[in-house]
């Protein structure tokens, strides 16, 4: 009798892992495992390195951070002094340019938000948040 | 079955206990920063209800902007004090969630998580804040929609461009909604304005860019 | 009491049960379809409560909401009825110590069972659902343990 219980639990369980596993590999873009972005609009370090001149770095650290050292050719844009940064980092930008925004770290949010708000309010496209931040970029140096 | 009741029972004492020795007053704090304010600080009061001293032993913030600052290492029982974080505001717009994570050796709650939001008005809405042509395009007319806040009544937008390369129309569409309309001379040169968006009796002011740009048209992705 | 009456009533008590097998399962069918249709918006909502690193928030975003949908299927059926019961009286219980924890640690959290479609619920009001529906399943549990019983 108890075996028939953990029978019929291991069934179900084993059941609903079949359309789990085939709606992971369905939603397998839009989401990532490693991290709460979508995987289209993050960019790994060896990838952004990959582009070489098409890709521009933005900074989106703070600007003690920036002014203490940042990725060669990046353009410091972060929220406390947004109107201030922006119009630098557009006159820097053209179309054919994929935007590359990294901040301290995996867990940190403002690369995000400055990335957001460069596809939202600026409406550029190609705009990718780089996995690890500055601390991977270091790493892979 | 037995068991399930077992759980669910049990569930219940786990819950009872878990009491923290320091009691906080709130661990969430909703501020409404005004335009004119540079910081949005929260303070989170707590007191020692145990019998025992606490010591706090980290308190991390969820980004660099915000500062949280333990008054006191130590808590003797009893005590009371605050932790208070502060929020640059810069110029940050909408709802901002920042997080206080706090570590003490209380056995009953070593991690509380201290939440402040901070809801910053967003007067005017600028959608795109940025319009380019690519040098050699046609110099068409662009638009730049502008929407006022519901609790920021604009009667009157001022648009100045920093460049006489380009020129910049206001219109009132009404209900607080305004079409800039810009358009470049011509698109022979690269260059480059600020457009300058001051709202009628707002001491804040808007910006918005145009600009020629010199890279020929690449369709990636 | 006669042996027909005896037998109404039986009948009446087990079509009522059998009433209230329809609607949690129901309700288990439903709120695993609503979360089904959107796991990324579900992995972030699994994110909120902060309980869980986000690579197993996203496995359980693609899995539970399926468990769901089986077990509520199995209740509807009464078909590895019991299985269904256990593995839901577990979800349930879970979801309802998430909740408590979370709002002990005074997390904002814009979910529940119901993905997106409870995002305004009070914290009392996300608890009543969850202990009516997990007081459902216990009766349910107990239904079933005392019929094998007199099967036996």
């Amino acid at each position: 009798m108890k075996s028939a219980l953990v029978y019929q639990t291991l069934v179900l369980a084993a059941l609903a892992l079949v359309p789990g596993i085939g709606e992971a590999l369905y939603f397998h873009d839009k989401i990532s495992w490693r991290s709460s972005i979508p995987a289209s609009e993050m960019v790994s370090v060896e990838q952004a390195r990959a582009w070489g001149d098409s890709a521009i770095w933005v900074d989106a650290r703070p600007d003690e951070d920036f002014a203490h050292n940042h990725v060669p050719g990046a353009f410091s844009l972060n929220e406390d002094r947004w109107n201030a940064l922006l119009p630098q980092f557009l006159a820097a930008w053209s179309p054919s340019k994929k935007v590359v925004v990294y901040c301290s770290s995996l867990n940190c949010n403002a690369s995000r938000e400055v990335a957001r708000r460069l596809r939202d309010e600026a409406q550029l496209k190609n705009v990718f948040v780089l996995e690890g931040g500055w601390e991977e970029w270091l790493k892979k140096k | 079955m037995r068991a399930q009741i077992f759980v669910f029972a049990l569930s219940i004492v786990i819950c009872a206990k878990a009491q923290a020795e320091l009691k906080w007053e709130q661990t969430t704090i909703e501020l409404r920063p005004t335009p004119a304010d540079k910081q949005a600080i929260g303070h989170f009061k707590y007191q020692n209800m145990g019998d025992k001293s606490v010591h706090f032993k980290s308190v991390r913030t969820s980004c660099g902007c915000t500062a949280a600052q333990t008054q006191k290492d130590e808590v003797p029982p009893g005590d009371k004090g605050e932790i208070t974080a502060t929020f640059n505001i810069g110029d940050r717009t909408g709802t901002q969630v920042k997080t206080v994570t706090v570590e003490t050796d209380d056995p009953a709650s070593t991690t509380t998580v201290l939440t402040l939001k901070a809801v910053i008005p967003q007067q005017l809405a600028i959608t795109p804040t940025f319009v380019f042509w690519q040098q050699g395009e046609a110099p068409n007319r662009k638009t730049i929609g502008v929407s006022a806040a519901k609790d920021f009544p604009v009667k009157h937008l001022k648009v100045a461009s920093s460049s006489p390369d380009f020129e910049a129309k206001v219109s009132e569409t009404g209900n607080g909604q305004f079409k800039i309309s810009v358009q470049p001379k011509d698109t022979k040169q690269p260059f480059a304005a600020t457009l300058t968006i001051q709202p009628e009796g707002s001491p804040k002011t808007f910006y918005a860019t145009a600009r020629v740009t010199t890279a020929p048209a690449i369709n990636s992705r | 009491m006669t042996s027909a009456t005896f037998n109404l009533k039986l009948r009446t008590s087990n079509i009522l049960w059998r009433i209230v097998d329809l609607i949690v399962g129901g309700i288990f069918i439903y709120a695993g379809a609503l979360k089904m249709f959107d796991p990324v918006r579900f992995a972030s909502d699994i994110d909120n409560y902060k309980i869980l690193p986000w690579t197993i928030g996203v496995a359980l975003a693609f899995y539970v909401p399926w468990l769901e949908i089986f077990c509520g299927i199995a209740l509807v059926l009464r078909f590895l009825y019991r299985g269904g019961l256990s593995i839901l009286t577990a979800l349930v219980l879970v979801f309802t110590l998430a909740t408590v924890a979370a709002k002990v640690r005074g997390l904002d959290i814009t979910c529940g069972c119901f993905g997106h479609a409870s995002q305004h619920w009070s914290f009392p009001a996300h608890i009543a659902t969850n202990l009516a529906i997990l007081a459902a399943l216990l009766a349910l549990c107990f239904q079933a343990a005392a019929k094998r019983k007199a099967a036996h």
